[in-house]
């Protein structure tokens, strides 16, 4: 359905708590939704069916719906975050003990006396220069090395 | 017709001071080498190269790479299509 490895007929094979709600949706009656009172009793009265087709859709959309805000949140207290952090750190040093320590891999250090080395002697310019020209004879000679073409690279067969 | 680049490496190898040389095309292929420099060589000859020509934006300014060690010098140089390293001795 778009996605790799989805198929439409593998919905009996999947793990039924996978759909289920994580949040429970609240209570309708202590969560007004959007400040306005909802119950039975307001429906039946003056119902047209354009009126009964709105009040079908609102009523439809408020159960669907999940106010993630209204929802109940469980708050921990004070001493048990205390508690789960500190068997957190515990079991994180546990593992970092047993875990081998990743070095981070530096260039190597090549000498003690880095401004000794900066400051000694340049390549001799002459040498450059004699780099250069070896260079420079090199792709002259290169040069020669071409493709010296004998015969045809396509012939036709006789064919008679 | 490689004859004219290996009389010219032999000549290269006569100075005293040079103990190695090395020719290679731009993706690091051998084209020709002498002493101390050999075919192995030719992938970070040519990639050094490369890499310090990338440095400038003037593609007429080509550098020249100089290894220096305790012992001698190598000096790597572009002309072209073809990269040219030549390793000296201190003499």
């Amino acid at each position: 359905m778009g996605c790799c490895y989805s198929d439409e007929s593998e919905t009996a094979e999947q793990d039924p708590d996978e759909r289920k709600r994580l949040i429970p949706p609240p209570n309708p009656d202590s969560k007004p939704l959007n400040g306005t009172e909802w119950s039975a009793a307001n429906v039946p009265s003056a119902r047209t069916d354009e009126q009964a087709l709105l009040t079908s859709i609102l009523t439809k959309t408020a159960q669907n719906i999940i106010d993630v805000s209204a929802a109940d949140s469980q708050g921990m207290e004070q001493h048990e975050y205390m508690d789960k952090a500190r068997q957190y750190s515990t079991k994180l040093a546990v593992l970092s003990n047993t875990l081998p320590q990743k070095k981070a891999h530096l260039l190597s250090s090549l000498t003690s006396q880095p401004h000794q080395v900066l400051a000694s002697d340049l390549v001799p310019y002459s040498d450059v220069q004699q780099v250069s020209k070896i260079a420079a004879y090199a792709y002259s000679a290169i040069s020669q090395i071409k493709v010296d073409a004998k015969e045809e690279l396509v012939v036709q067969f006789a064919i008679p | 017709m490689e004859a004219t680049l290996e009389q010219h490496l032999d000549e290269t190898m006569k100075n005293p001071a040079v103990v190695g040389v090395l020719v290679t095309d731009q993706q690091g292929h051998n084209l020709g080498c002498r002493g101390s420099l050999a075919d192995e060589h030719g992938g970070v000859v040519s990639v050094l190269a490369k890499q310090a020509a990338a440095l400038t934006r003037d593609p007429t300014d080509t550098p020249t790479v100089c290894l220096e060690s305790d012992t001698g010098n190598i000096l790597v140089r572009t002309h072209g299509t073809i990269t040219v390293a030549v390793h000296k001795i201190a003499s």
